[in-house]
């Protein structure tokens, strides 16, 4: 078998390439944005939650937990905890922390009051709330 | 291939491969997007047969029928292209290409007035899955066809001083390689998702 | 250039550097130097990680694990940063035949982003996380406390001026000088890389979207830009250890990114099965990321060919060794490691387990630690003065490779091991267990990690062991 393989073919196979599939990621991401908000028509994007998002951010909670599976390993997925263990068990829990069980894997306190739990409470009950087509496959994430 | 390619010049002199072997890297890339394309199809269709068949109720076959037609009839032209260039007929090669070009344009308008058909019934990519296929396969064979496009036209620009003829003739092969796997592709998604009901 | 910026050089050592063809080359030592430092670092922070899997209090509460995770993770990318720089500076001026634009400028540039990672991180250590946020302007634009994205705003602002003086020097030694593809590669790769980072200050309140864009910093740069930059890389060194026919390379070179972006642009679709995002991504997501393995054996395949077809037998043994390494491991993690868990069937099961974080490591240290120690192994003799390294310091560099590589490699096994029980216990169980006693069966993989990592650690000393030996015996 004998072929050309020239260097301007494929340099223009590489940037004609690349052009027409970003440009096609672009038009994907139009309609993504678009039906984000239909396909998550029961997540309850409250003050409260947004708020909440704030605190998850800042307190690094990504740095160990899995949220809809994306952080850290080190720790439960928290993408659907307002469901496993609801939102008083998750307060009561924050507060409690840390164990200080020795060898066991520690999580800090962060010394929210009452009105920031509640709003990390709002956020993770939104979290819960995403379609994520039926991800995790149980409830323990 | 990647590797012995290069060591060609030690190798007997044997069949020879029309265009570049980067494009046709590219397009068994290409072909293996659509394949495995098409596998998938293929187990989602068996898993939800009614809903399949149920879509493709909606499907009309004329229009689908005269766009393999135009396809087919722009592949004929990009053959007719580089002959008439390895005969160094130049303005009736350019014709040829323009010709495949007029083709393709049919392709796209008739493409264009069966997309938005559906669009109109409201039908999105997130409507079922069957939806779902037909709108990624159609979309993205139709961007296909409209880079098909660009590449003619950008070989039919620059035979404008002569730079193809007898010998010369691995921009014009390049083009129509392409244009034959949108092609192909057209028919087996022609026969998948608007003929096997 | 000016007299004026010439003598802006660290030349203090005034003897002429023969090995290197322009003077200004000489501003990649320090990048290099302190990727090496950085890297160090990140080996440490991974190391107590490590033990924290396992030994959970470990130096709680004066470094938590998310606080280490993120100095470990930050490091990774600042180290690899340092090393991209430097190799552009070095690179750059060499493909364009000509001194670097402002020598004065690269100098400046390093001292404030090492300066600002350096503060970066100690703010990390030494504040909580929410203080940290707060005294840097979070308030204003809330950015932070996202994987990888960590930094206060003041730094990523910081990281964009670094690279806007980056890439301005470089597209300035580049418009005037000859323009070979490698350096055009490289030169889109970096302004991609800077491009795609202004998504990190894209945060909306909709988490869906939040990950979405997201995906765009971290995707796009590890499977798109970053591949490009690392090519170029690979290129270059390729063409100099080998002696091949330059425009043979280049074509090459071209073709294999082109794959890369073909199949990696929508292949971004294998982060968007599970996020909040429509369904159709699962479809989309799988065919083409199905296929991004296909540039990564194109890439290892060429390594080889071209050093195979070599015209000359380049002294530096020890680069020719680690670009043939980059090739391997970069299709084995995230080519192959990749391809595990990337179809949506399976990715059902294995989304985020430590299957990611396998993959994660092997493709980090396959794809970008190595191909910067592969510039760094060709370059830093050169930059020293030497054509190549004594025989000595080349053995115990390539001791140092083999060590190294074969800790990832463990490392990876053992995460892989982690991941199949965590899916079997956690997922696919018909009674599943909760996450923290899935965690409990697999403390033996978590210790023999940490014995891989300090294998690794090991290694890393010995490849610095290799800068300082002098090997007397030169031939």
């Amino acid at each position: 078998m004998s072929a050309s393989f020239t260097k301007s073919t494929a340099r223009n196979i590489f940037y004609g390439g690349s052009v027409f599939f970003f440009l096609i990621f672009l038009g994907l991401t139009v309609d993504t944005t678009l039906a984000v908000p239909s396909h998550n028509a029961k997540a309850q994007l409250t003050d409260a939650a947004v708020r909440g998002k704030k605190i998850w951010e800042t307190r690094n909670c990504a740095g160990c937990h899995t949220l809809l599976g994306e952080g850290a390993f080190f720790a439960p997925e928290l993408g659907n905890v307002y469901v496993r263990r609801g939102p008083e068990f998750i307060k009561g829990w924050m507060k409690a922390m840390p164990t200080n069980v020795p060898g066991r894997r520690q999580m800090p306190q962060f010394n929210l009051n009452d009105a920031q739990l509640d709003d990390l409470v709002a956020f993770l009950k939104y979290s819960s709330q995403i379609n994520t087509n039926n991800w995790p496959p149980n409830i323990e994430g | 291939m990647n590797g012995q390619s290069l060591e060609l010049t030690a190798a007997p002199p044997a069949r020879h491969i029309p265009g570049d072997l980067a494009m046709w890297c590219f397009i068994l890339a290409e072909l293996a997007v659509f394949g495995v394309f098409f596998l998938v199809y293929g187990v989602y269709r068996r898993q939800q047969p009614a809903l399949f068949a149920e879509g493709q109720s909606h499907l009309a076959l004329l229009l689908p029928t005269l766009n393999t037609l135009l396809l087919i009839a722009g592949s004929a032209c990009m053959v007719a292209a580089v002959k008439r260039f390895a005969l160094d007929r130049q303005a009736a090669a350019r014709r040829a290409l323009l010709l495949a070009m007029v083709f393709g344009s049919g392709f796209l308008l008739c493409k264009l007035y069966e997309l938005a058909g559906k669009f109109m019934a409201g039908i999105s990519l997130s409507s079922n899955d069957f939806w779902m296929f037909y709108l990624s396969l159609t979309v993205f064979h139709f961007l296909h066809v409209v880079l098909g496009m660009v590449i003619v036209a950008a070989v039919w620009w620059m035979a404008r001083d002569g730079r193809y003829g007898p010998g010369r003739l691995d921009g014009v092969e390049t083009a129509a390689a392409y244009w034959h796997m949108v092609d192909l592709v057209w028919l087996v998604l022609f026969a998948l998702v608007y003929v096997a009901r | 250039m000016s007299n004026a910026t010439v003598a802006a050089l660290p030349a203090s050592k005034a003897t002429v550097n023969d090995q290197i063809k322009y003077r200004s080359q000489a501003v990649a030592k320090p990048y290099f130097v302190a990727a090496i430092g950085l890297f160090i670092g990140q080996i440490l922070f991974g190391l107590i990680i490590g033990l924290q899997y396992f030994k959970g209090d470990f130096l709680f509460p004066a470094i938590p694990f998310g606080t280490a995770r993120m100095v470990h993770t930050n490091l990774l990318i600042v180290w690899l940063l340092f090393g991209f720089m430097g190799a552009g500076y070095f690179l750059i001026p060499e493909e364009c035949e000509r001194e670097l634009y402002s020598p004065k400028l690269a100098i400046i540039t390093f001292w404030v982003f090492l300066v600002a990672g350096a503060l970066t991180i100690l703010g990390y250590l030494g504040l909580p996380y929410n203080v940290l946020a707060h005294l840097t302007g979070n308030d204003l634009l809330p950015t932070m406390g996202r994987g990888y994205l960590e930094q206060p705003l003041i730094t990523k602002v910081g990281i964009v001026l670094v690279a806007l003086s980056f890439l301005f020097n470089l597209s300035m030694t580049l418009l005037s000088g000859r323009k070979t593809s490698i350096s055009i590669v490289m030169m889109l790769g970096l302004w991609g890389l800077a491009i795609f980072f202004l998504f990190s200050f894209v945060n909306p309140n909709n988490l869906v979207l939040d990950k979405y864009f997201w995906w765009w910093v971290v995707h796009l740069w590890v499977e798109g830009v970053w591949e490009l930059i690392m090519g170029a890389m690979l290129a270059f060194v390729l063409v100099k250890v080998t002696g091949v026919d330059r425009e043979i390379i280049e074509k090459w070179l071209y073709l294999i990114i082109a794959m890369t972006l073909i199949t990696g642009i929508i292949g971004t679709g294998h982060h968007y099965f599970w996020i909040g995002t429509p369904g159709y991504w699962q479809l989309l997501g799988s065919v083409f990321s199905a296929l991004e393995p296909v540039p990564f054996f194109m890439m290892t395949v060429f390594a080889f060919n071209m050093v195979k077809r070599r015209r000359r037998e380049h002294p530096n043994q020890a680069a020719t060794l680690w670009a043939l390494g980059t090739g391997v491991m970069s299709f084995l993690g995230a080519g192959v490691w990749g391809f595990l868990g990337t179809l949506s069937v399976v990715n059902y099961y294995t989304h985020g387990t430590q299957l990611t974080a396998a993959h994660g490591h092997m493709a980090f240290y396959g794809a970008y630690a190595m191909v910067v120690l592969t510039m760094i192994s060709y370059t830093m003799p050169l930059l020293r003065g030497r054509e190549a390294n004594s025989a000595a310091a080349q053995k115990l560099e390539k001791t140092a490779f083999w060590v190294m590589t074969l800790a990832i490699v463990g490392i990876t096994l053992s995460l892989t091991a982690a991941a199949v029980t965590q899916v079997s216990l956690q997922r696919l169980s018909a009674a599943p267990l909760s996450f923290m006693e899935t965690q409990q069966h697999i403390m033996p993989m978590y210790w023999a990690r940490f014995g891989f990592g300090l294998c690794f650690f090991t290694g890393l000393m010995m490849y610095v062991t290799s800068f300082f030996v002098t090997g007397k015996r030169e031939s």
